[in-house]
């Protein structure tokens, strides 16, 4: 027998129980604060001895990107939030993790921009002192400032040696004319290339978005509340509230097909992408949380589609179909890799056949019921450490601005039926509320793409 | 920083739980017994991977991984076994290397038995439907043939590294194998290797979570039915000796230029001596942080691109983590350094800037607080990556591949004993800034390899300027010569790459 003098994080008898009712998803009591400038301290009190999880949220992301020519720059500040301030410079701000030996890191989405820590729970007040510091008092020169766009660059290029990141930026482009979900989170490239010249409006981003009442800290995992509260006011509380407002252009409804056809240099596989306008996030309209159970429905791995194009005529490697939570409405996006570029169009047709399909004939109660298991299963087997339960916190903090966003998703899955996904289908899974992408290799005969 | 504690001490104190590790015989069982943990994992190991693939048959290993991890039961096709674990949200993934095959499953204990009733099945009666093997054979040869050698360039980068470090080595194929090997592969050449390998002298069960004990007993029992037999092992001989730098220039379609660099080294986490390695590479290049040399100087100064790392040992990123994905120990290991692609004209500055550093960390060693500070990082930091019993178990596994404690207990212990000394040993004893193996994926590979053999200066262009320090030391820098030996050094298209 061997003992192990180390942290263990599972003890999770709440989440046993689930789908009675008045039992919540989410196992663990949410405590939120607000503090006078309006920052809210979101906490979760999780077994993981001697472990914190500390997440800063900043609802902030690309969708904020309203100007023309700025693409990609809630990512790009999120690389300059690491470039230090006066009282802990870059160097010193990592030597301090490094003597802590923190799991540090940062993330931007199309709608929010998370920065992480994982560490000790000794360290609690170590990391709020350094992330509070750099969330007001953040600092940096003109030249680090250009030196951090050849970083990005750098990341563009990473990304995009893959045709998946293509042929979704082409997506996106394509499928919106307005908003600013036509591009992506990395941006266009020719934002990106002029990244260098806009130290000016990196100064203004941050004096836009950083303010304490579009942001929230996230603490999960093993504290004491009251003193995390002692400490978020010592820390934070002369944060100075902001007074932007945001107005993003919304898109009329599409009203036409759009195609776009791609070739790509190096060897691939036809790749084939699929994008329907569909609706923003809500826990109070059904059409979201409808369309995430089409998407089990129509594309998971016990879909029809699935055993058809994938098992029994192993025409395409994959397929996948699902639509991303978002605070404006998304896009319901649907890729699948073709083994023959013969069988594109055909691949195509039983797609839109199985749409088709899921609007036209009701579906079972008892498959609505094993996609609702799954759903929940799914769900309460990822909240197996802090970093995780931090991380969901983020994402529907960040949609509504309020944490107890994740237990009413799933109170509303339940209400579902099959009516409700032969309404919703009907209203998104349209011919002119369509774009459709398509690539194929350069030079193998097949340029009608 | 007065208020930066010990964080071992703290974790110690808050979170002494016992949990139990014991072997029984064919099958050995590994088990990490949590009551209270309702996520149950499987980690069932057969130790064979891609060196036991027959000569011309290479990806046998992987083949019959996937075809039996994505394939049905006796009693089950492959749909009905996804039918199964839907609902319950389960899932069964089989993971390939070079010397061992992992079949993880994981799944909450409402469902153990049903679930545990099909993996086992899985791995002792498998189905081997034509249909299941045809479509794991493709998605083995895609991978190769359009993923790896059309649309990673960062992967493909470390795979022609591994095929250049490793020649005529049995470590030399990818662990999925070859185009040609996995074409000549049949479905009876599959049942024939589960026959001959899947026997339960050969098998590792893992278990973690909150189970009944009893289940223990079944799975002894279930697996004992395999055919008794263990497989010879595979001889590894000494990977060949690398004289000056030999460059494997990868020519193909590329918006950046990818790079990878090293050689093999002779000692893995079953020597002391790893552990002094240790502390060196993290000050030299921890994994994604902004930690090491390479990362602050290469991304951090010159923004030359979006990270730069080294390793001394096989690194998988696991998921989205930063953390090193287990089950894929290895009895050789090498040095690595990984630069992430560049502006292809500041490919060669990248090169002579990684290696400009590594000369310095040959030469220099670690001051005694560089060496304080990095041993006390990675004692702390190294807790973080078990932070679930899955990837516990995984941990626990590999320390038993290597017969080691436990390997985070291996870390702290080894790491207090060192001294910075023993570090700046183990640089000069095992690094080296001369005899080094690089490969490189470029657009236009042949220009770059006539501007390396001719050792032409090699100035970094910046999209924007930077400080003068910086600037001077670039001088230094686009000049740094490097002795490449051309007569081993070679220029190969893509698809040559992988081919047998």
């Amino acid at each position: 027998m061997i003992r192990f003098n180390l942290v263990l994080l599972f003890f999770l008898l709440p989440f046993l129980v689930f789908g009675k009712g008045e039992n919540k998803i989410f196992p663990y009591k949410i405590n939120q604060v607000t503090l006078d400038n309006g920052l809210k301290i979101i906490s979760v009190p999780f077994p993981s001895p001697g472990i914190v999880a500390y997440y800063t949220v900043v609802r902030a992301g690309s969708r904020n990107e309203i100007e023309p020519g700025l693409s990609g720059f809630a990512h790009f500040f999120e690389h300059m939030m690491f470039r230090g301030t006066e009282k802990y410079n870059k160097d010193k701000y990592n030597d301090i993790l490094k003597m802590i030996g923190a799991d540090n890191n940062a993330f931007t989405t199309d709608d929010y921009t998370a920065y992480h820590t994982v560490a000790s729970s000794a360290e609690l007040e170590t990391i709020m002192d350094i992330e509070s510091d750099r969330f007001m008092n953040l600092k940096y020169s003109e030249e680090d400032f250009k030196t951090e766009a050849g970083a990005i660059l750098g990341e563009y290029n990473k990304n995009f040696s893959s045709p998946f990141m293509t042929i979704y930026e082409k997506l996106r482009e394509a499928a919106y004319d307005k908003h600013t979900y036509k591009h992506t989170t990395m941006g266009f490239l020719k934002d990106i290339l002029d990244m260098p010249n806009q130290y000016e409006y990196s100064l203004k981003f941050f004096d836009r978005w950083y303010r304490p009442e579009n942001c929230a800290v996230i603490v999960v995992g093993d504290f004491n509340q009251e003193k995390l509260i002692e400490l978020a006011k010592k820390y934070y509380g002369s944060w100075k509230r902001g007074s932007y407002t945001l107005n993003v252009p919304l898109d009329p409804p599409q009203k036409k097909e759009k195609i776009v056809n791609l070739t790509w240099k190096a060897k691939t596989l036809p790749i084939v992408a699929i994008g329907y306008r569909g609706p923003a996030f809500s826990t109070e309209q059904k059409d979201m949380l409808t369309m995430d159970i089409i998407s089990q429905l129509v594309f998971s791995q016990t879909s029809p589609l699935y055993t058809k194009l994938v098992i029994e005529k192993q025409w395409v490697e994959f397929i996948e179909g699902s639509q991303s939570d978002s605070r404006d409405p998304g896009l319901f996006t649907i890729f699948t890799r073709i083994k023959d570029p013969q069988n594109i169009e055909t691949v195509k047709k039983e797609i839109y056949t199985a749409l088709e399909d899921i609007k036209n004939n009701p579906v079972s109660e008892e498959k609505l019921a094993t996609v609702k298991s799954y759903l929940k299963y799914s769900f309460a087997m990822s909240l197996n450490n802090a970093d995780v339960v931090a991380s969901k916190l983020s994402h529907y903090y960040q949609l509504t601005g309020d944490p107890e966003s994740i237990n009413k998703v799933y109170e509303l899955y339940e209400k579902i039926t099959p009516e409700d996904i032969m309404e919703i289908a009907k209203k998104y899974f349209t011919n002119e509320n369509r774009t459709v992408v398509t690539l194929v290799q350069e030079g193998l005969g097949n340029e009608k793409y | 920083m007065k208020n930066i504690k010990n964080l071992i001490q703290t974790l110690f104190i808050a979170g002494i739980i016992m949990s139990n590790i014991h072997c029984a015989k064919s099958p050995e069982i590994t088990e990490l017994y949590q009551s209270e943990s309702p996520l149950i994992t499987f980690r069932i190991q057969i130790n064979a991977g891609s060196i036991n693939d027959p000569q011309g048959k290479e990806g046998l290993n992987a083949l019959t991984a996937l075809t039996i991890g994505q394939g049905g039961t006796k009693e089950l096709t492959y749909q009905q076994v996804l039918d199964k674990l839907y609902p319950w949200a389960a899932s069964i993934n089989p993971q390939v290397d070079k010397e061992v095959t992992v079949f993880i499953g994981e799944v909450h204990k409402d469902h153990l038995d049903e679930f545990y009733k099909i993996l086992s099945e899985l791995v002792i009666n498998p189905r081997f439907d034509e249909a299941d093997f045809q479509r794991s054979k493709d998605l083995l040869l895609n991978h190769i043939k359009n993923t790896l050698r059309g649309t990673d360039d960062e992967n493909l980068g470390k795979q022609a590294l591994n095929a250049f470090m490793y020649e005529e080595h049995p470590y030399r194929t990818t662990e999925i194998g070859t185009v040609q090997g996995l074409e000549a592969i049949t479905l009876q050449d599959v049942k024939d290797y589960h026959k001959k390998v899947y026997t339960k002298d050969n098998i590792k069960v893992g278990i973690a979570g909150g189970y009944p004990k009893s289940l223990l007993d079944k799975i002894k029992s279930d697996f004992a039915q395999l055919p008794s037999g263990k497989i010879a092992p595979v001889n590894l001989p000494q990977p060949k000796e690398i004289k000056d730098m030999e460059i494997l220039f990868v020519e193909k379609p590329a918006r950046g230029t990818a790079i990878s660099m090293g050689f093999p080294i002779p000692i893995t986490r079953k020597d002391k001596d790893y552990y002094a390695l240790m502390v060196a590479n993290s000050y030299f290049g921890e994994h994604r942080t902004f930690n090491g040399v390479l990362m602050n100087r290469l991304r951090g100064d010159r923004g030359l691109n979006y990270g730069d790392y080294s390793y001394i040992e096989h690194f998988i990123q696991d998921g989205g983590s930063r953390f090193q994905l287990p089950n894929n120990p290895r009895r050789q290991q090498y040095f690595s350094i990984w630069i992430r692609p560049v502006q292809p004209e500041n490919a060669h500055f990248a090169i002579r800037n990684a290696m400009y550093e590594l000369k310095k960390l040959v030469e220099n060693g670690l001051t005694p607080e560089q060496f304080e500070m990095t041993r006390k990082f990675l004692i702390n930091y190294s807790k973080l990556w078990v932070q679930t019993t899955s990837r516990r178990l995984g941990y626990q596994m590999d320390s038993e591949f290597y017969g080691t404690e436990f390997f985070i207990d291996s870390i702290e212990k080894e790491l207090k004993a060192l001294k910075v000394e023993d570090v700046n040993n183990a640089i000069k004893k095992y690094l080296s800034a001369e005899n080094i193996k690089v490969a490189v994926v470029a657009n236009d590979a042949a220009t770059l390899m006539d501007a390396m053999f001719n050792n032409a200066p090699s100035p970094i262009k910046y999209a924007s300027p930077v400080s003068q320090n910086i600037l001077d030391e670039d001088k230094i820098i686009e000049n740094f010569p490097l002795k490449i030996n051309k007569e081993k050094s070679k220029l190969v298209k893509v698809d040559e790459l992988f081919e047998k």
